[in-house]
């Protein structure tokens, strides 16, 4: 009796414990409508899509099809994301649709995590009215594509008009970066803080590379990725070059070196001294128009067009031009092991044209990655995108390959490494080499 | 007479019963082995392949044999998170908490002191708080913020505002951790202190010795076994400590905060680089073991 | 404790004593710095938690201390609001499910490791205190990828289990300690009255041990309450998070922190374990930390 009450009372623990995973099974089923999970995980972004399910319920309904969509909103940072979605994808217990920036999809799409939509992209029209520019950038090393691109984007040097002619300083765009560090020092002897931001160290992470290093590399006209032996070029004249620019940059103080090793660097730079005026030029994304400085961006300027304006990146290296470079944009990935692949795919598709379309590019301050949506509300009454977008086709586009999160991680700790004043551009440039040879391994690193 | 009885009767029962042995034993054994040991095994193992979670290399993992050390001790990142591992025991566990922690057990030893209840209370808050509760009371006290409890006192002094987390990380991180240790020592020390005679101290204070002559040559000594005691503990416990830092900086600025134990965070799960964590986590584990077996010999625990 | 309260009434019946041939001065001095050495010590400890208390309770909070417009609005809200009463449940979920099963554990184990005398006990004994020198971010990376091969992560009951599974060997130690201590005469009295070994557990030994099973039960709920790397590492769904991965989400977030609300999160999220110490501290402070380092 009382021998039974000790093994009942274990039991009982053991069957509380057993109860509770039962709970959190997933309660998906089989017959009745078909359900797809959509992972959102930055907030403006989750906000326009949940408004967009019931229409696409209904649109597909039309059609005779039940598909129901949940959708997964977990606000989360980039690194935060990552490492979630990798966790989840190695596991299989992520959602069936993720939205995400194109720099996650190459090394999840490299694992067989992603679902290979080249069948699906080939029998659907829409796929044809892309811009070149933002089918090569969602083109994978293996020449598949792991995604469909939702927005295309633009980087280029963000500046502060009205600053800048009240201080007296040239805004006509730079040629070369010599050019431009003339009179970013004007800036600085006038307000004595640092008047540029890049995005660079470890604290910005993936942004460090995709909006602060690689951008500047691109234009150097030095191979960094070679589609063709999949080999990483780890030592080069642009290489050095860019780093030797952060290394002019910062000994010059034109740099906000503090602040960039703010666990948050962004907000001391883009989202308060940019307002402020104090940091008048920022190297930066299209979405900068929407998501940082718009009405309902994370640090609203008023009036933004008439006191904020871009210039391209001015030539680094003797012998190139200024170009504005293409980036990456969000995309939507589809599980390699979604139950409903199809029903998945075509949330993704509809979610990449017409109205919804312009809805979630306008929400992010996006660039339509494909043509003919110009007329269409509300993206049509966005005079900077629309810019943006018509700079597009003439971009110069980055370079992508297998092995970019390690190049990215080798950049970060090398450009770190240079704002706490630990290496200067010559030594940050050999331990990039190194670390990233380290990482990348023999068989992805050129000699 | 009972008694009696039962000694007689216990050998019979004892061996009738050992079959319950494994079922007493069996659930403990269970959880530790597969939670436990296994995963300790099982990083060995990771350690000596290129596992990963992401790119073409995560579909077919190799066995790499040694390349992962090699890789890891003649990498300057690794070592330089060894290295900030140790300055970050050093300073704030075996330095700060130690002292710290040995004035507020001498505190609580003073007998004309009042308020020694509350005075032990307090002490004790930092550590029974959970770390993540921890980390966020120490991010206001240090926010760049002219309003953050820091700068608002060094506003009292007159000096500007400043950026701890930012200039000086990893003096931050370590006066949090010595603030969070306080009591695990003042703890110790205070149980290792009521061996110590009052009468000896008292008759040393009657020939005229001073009291930092006291505790020198005659407390010091007495208590030499549950210091050392604690010093390995406490190492042991500092060089696991990552979501107290993890929280605050994430390893930042640059890598200025990278402890060992978030060097191997970052490489596995955000670089999802498994065998290269895995193998890091090995090399922290083979230290450990060291004096952990230096501990538990010294210890010389009855078991 | 026993040997110096005898001699506390003495010594306070006579605080000076005449034979001490210090100055005035110099001893109230000495007596002055002691004192402003306890107040310096104890604001150390207790400052930077003014920002927890007076945010949680202002309308208008911000991430640094400033004098609160009084409300309880951020407890109302962190009870009612989204996710928030989830984290609060899910951290007592788990931390209950493995203390209980952690403590099951422990008491079936420690009984075992006590009562009975066989081959390898002493080597497991030397074991599992071995394992407490292995520091969790060590064993986290392969913990991960096992628990993903036994389907285990992102599950209540995958963190049960691994967060038991990681209090285990204090909890036998302990355990063991105070069973030893029970002396076995008085169960085989009870064997001879007709009960079963678990009947004499319950009986005999489950009375007696209260107060080391209180000191385990504490420490355990203290670990898992608390844990943040097991729960960061196993869990991916918000669903599933604890208060302390609550927590720094919400306060890594972009520039949507809400501070009234993170710093009442912060103060309900701490309370348990601090009225838990409270109530058990001397349980605590004698037998197990001062114990086990005695040995």
């Amino acid at each position: 009796m009382s021998r039974n009450r000790v093994l009942a009372t274990a039991t009982a623990g053991m069957l509380l414990t057993g109860a509770l995973t039962a709970c959190s099974g997933s309660g998906g089923d089989a017959d009745g409508p078909v359900t797809i999970k959509l992972l959102e995980y930055q907030e403006p972004r989750a906000k326009v899509v949940k408004a967009l399910i019931p229409e696409f319920e209904r649109a597909m309904a039309k059609q005779g099809r039940k598909i129901k969509v949940e959708l997964v909103a977990d606000t989360l940072t980039d690194e935060q994301f990552h490492t979630k979605i990798t966790q989840q994808l190695h596991s299989g217990t992520a959602p069936d649709v993720l939205d995400m920036g194109g720099s996650n999809v190459t090394g999840l799409a490299g694992a067989g995590y992603l679902l290979k939509l080249d069948d699906y992209l080939d029998k659907w029209d829409g796929w044809g009215q892309y811009y070149t520019s933002a089918k090569e950038a969602a083109r994978q090393p293996d020449g598949g594509f792991y995604s469909i691109p939702h927005e295309a984007s633009l980087q280029s040097l963000f500046y502060r008009k009205d600053v800048l002619q009240r201080l007296g300083v040239d805004t006509s765009q730079p040629r070369t970066w010599d050019e431009l560090i003339g009179r970013l020092k004007k800036v600085k002897a006038k307000t004595g803080e640092a008047p540029i931001v890049i995005p660079a160290g470890t604290a910005w992470g993936g942004g460090t590379w995709t909006e602060g290093f690689l951008p500047l590399v691109a234009g150097t006209g030095s191979t960094f990725y070679d589609a063709k032996s999949k080999k990483w070029t780890l030592k080069s004249k642009g290489l050095s070059a860019t780093f030797g620019l952060y290394d002019e940059l910062i000994k010059a103080g034109l740099l906000p070196v503090r602040d960039l090793q703010n666990p948050n660097p962004w907000e001391p730079t883009k989202y308060k001294n940019f307002v402020k005026g104090t940091l008048p030029v920022s190297a930066q994304g299209s979405w900068g128009w929407k998501f940082d400085w718009g009405p309902e961006g994370a640090a609203p300027i008023e009036n933004l067009r008439e006191k904020v304006a871009t210039w391209d990146y001015p030539a680094l290296v003797p012998g190139t031009k200024p170009y504005s470079i293409s980036g990456g944009g969000y995309g939507y990935s589809v599980n390699a092991h979604a139950k409903n692949p199809d029903a998945a795919v075509e949330l993704a598709k509809w979610l990449s044209s017409g109205t919804p379309l312009a809805k979630q590019l306008v929400t992010v301050g996006a660039v339509s990655p494909r043509k003919g949506l110009s007329g269409t509300a509300p993206y049509k009454n966005e005079p900077s995108l629309l810019d943006a977008e018509r700079k597009l086709p003439g971009s110069i586009l980055p370079p992508r390959g297998d092995g970019e999160d390690q190049v990215s991680q080798a950049v970060q700790s090398a450009t770190g490494k240079m704002l706490s004043g630990r290496a200067d551009g010559g030594q940050a440039a050999a331990a990039f080499a190194k670390e990233a040879k380290e990482l990348l391994g023999d068989n992805r690193a050129a000699e | 007479m009972t008694i009696a009885k039962a000694l007689s009767g216990r050998p019979i029962r004892r061996r009738r019963e050992r079959g319950v042995l494994p079922l007493l034993l069996g659930p403990s054994i269970v959880l530790i082995a597969v939670f436990v040991i296994a995963p300790a095994g099982y990083g060995i193992y990771l350690g000596l392949t290129d596992t990963q979670l992401t790119g073409w290399a995560a579909r077919d993992p190799q066995f790499v044999g040694l390349e992962n050390f090699r890789n890891l001790l003649g990498s300057e990142d690794f070592l330089a998170s060894l290295g900030r591992t140790g300055e970050f025991v050093l300073w704030s566990a075996i330095i700060g908490q130690t002292v710290l922690g040995m004035v507020a057990a001498l505190l609580l030893r003073t007998k004309w002191l009042r308020g020694k209840g509350l005075f032990g209370a307090l002490v004790l808050l930092p550590m029974v708080v959970p770390e993540v509760v921890a980390s966020l009371t120490w991010a206001s006290v240090l926010s760049s913020d002219g309003d953050g409890t820091l700068n608002r006192l060094l506003g009292l002094f007159g000096s500007g505002a400043a950026a701890p987390l930012q200039d000086h990380p990893m003096a931050s991180v370590v006066i949090i951790n010595v603030w969070r240790g306080i009591a695990l020592a003042m703890i110790m020390f205070q149980a290792a202190l009521e061996d110590v005679p009052d009468e000896l101290i008292e008759s040393a204070r009657m020939d005229g010795a001073s009291a930092l002559q006291v505790f020198r040559y005659i407390t010091l000594p007495l208590i030499r076994g549950p210091v050392f005691l604690y010093l390995l503990l406490t190492t042991i416990t500092t060089v696991g400590v990552f979501g107290l830092v993890y929280f605050l900086t994430q390893g930042g600025p640059g890598q200025e905060t990278e402890l060992a134990s978030i060097y191997i965070f970052h490489r596995a799960f955000q670089y999802s680089q498994i065998g290269l964590g895995s193998a890091a986590s090995v090399i922290l584990l083979v230290l450990l073991m060291i004096l952990g077996l230096t501990y538990a010999r010294l210890a010389k625990v009855e078991v | 404790m026993a040997a110096t309260t005898t001699v506390e009434p003495q010594a306070a019946t006579a605080p000076v004593s005449p034979p001490r041939r210090r100055t005035p001065t110099w001893s109230v001095v000495q007596r002055a710095l002691q004192y402003a050495l306890m107040v310096l010590l104890a604001l150390f400890c207790v400052v930077p938690f003014a920002w927890v208390a007076l945010t949680a309770v202002d309308a208008d909070g911000g991430p640094t201390v400033s004098l609160p417009a009084f409300t309880l609005d951020n407890f109302v809200r962190f009870f009612t609001d989204g996710g928030t009463p989830r984290l609060f449940l899910n951290s007592v979920i788990v931390s209950f499910a493995a203390t209980a099963l952690n403590l099951v554990c422990g008491l079936l184990g420690g009984y075992g490791l006590s009562r009975y005398r066989f081959r390898g006990r002493t080597t497991f004994m030397f074991g599992i205190l071995l394992i407490r020198v292995i520091p969790p971010p060590a064993t986290i990376v392969a913990l991960y990828l096992l628990m993903v091969k036994m389907q285990l992560d992102d599950s209540y009951l995958g963190l049960i289990l691994a967060e038991a599974a990681a209090a285990l060997p204090i909890t036998l130690w302990l355990l063991k300690g105070t069973i030893d201590a029970v002396p076995a005469e008085l169960e085989e009295a009870a064997w001879l009255d007709g009960n079963t070994r678990f009947g004499a557990i319950r009986r005999i030994i489950l009375p007696l041990v209260g107060p080391g099973l209180g000191a385990a039960a504490m420490l355990t709920f203290m670990h898992v309450w608390g844990d943040f790397l097991t729960p960061l590492v196993l869990l991916q769904s918000p669903d599933l998070y604890p208060l302390s991965i609550g927590l720094f989400r919400s306060f890594t977030a972009f520039h949507q922190v809400d501070w009234g609300v993170l710093a009442a999160s912060a103060l309900v999220y701490m309370a348990p374990p601090a009225v838990l110490y409270i109530f058990l501290r001397r349980h605590l402070m004698r037998s197990s930390l001062g114990g086990a380092i005695k040995g």
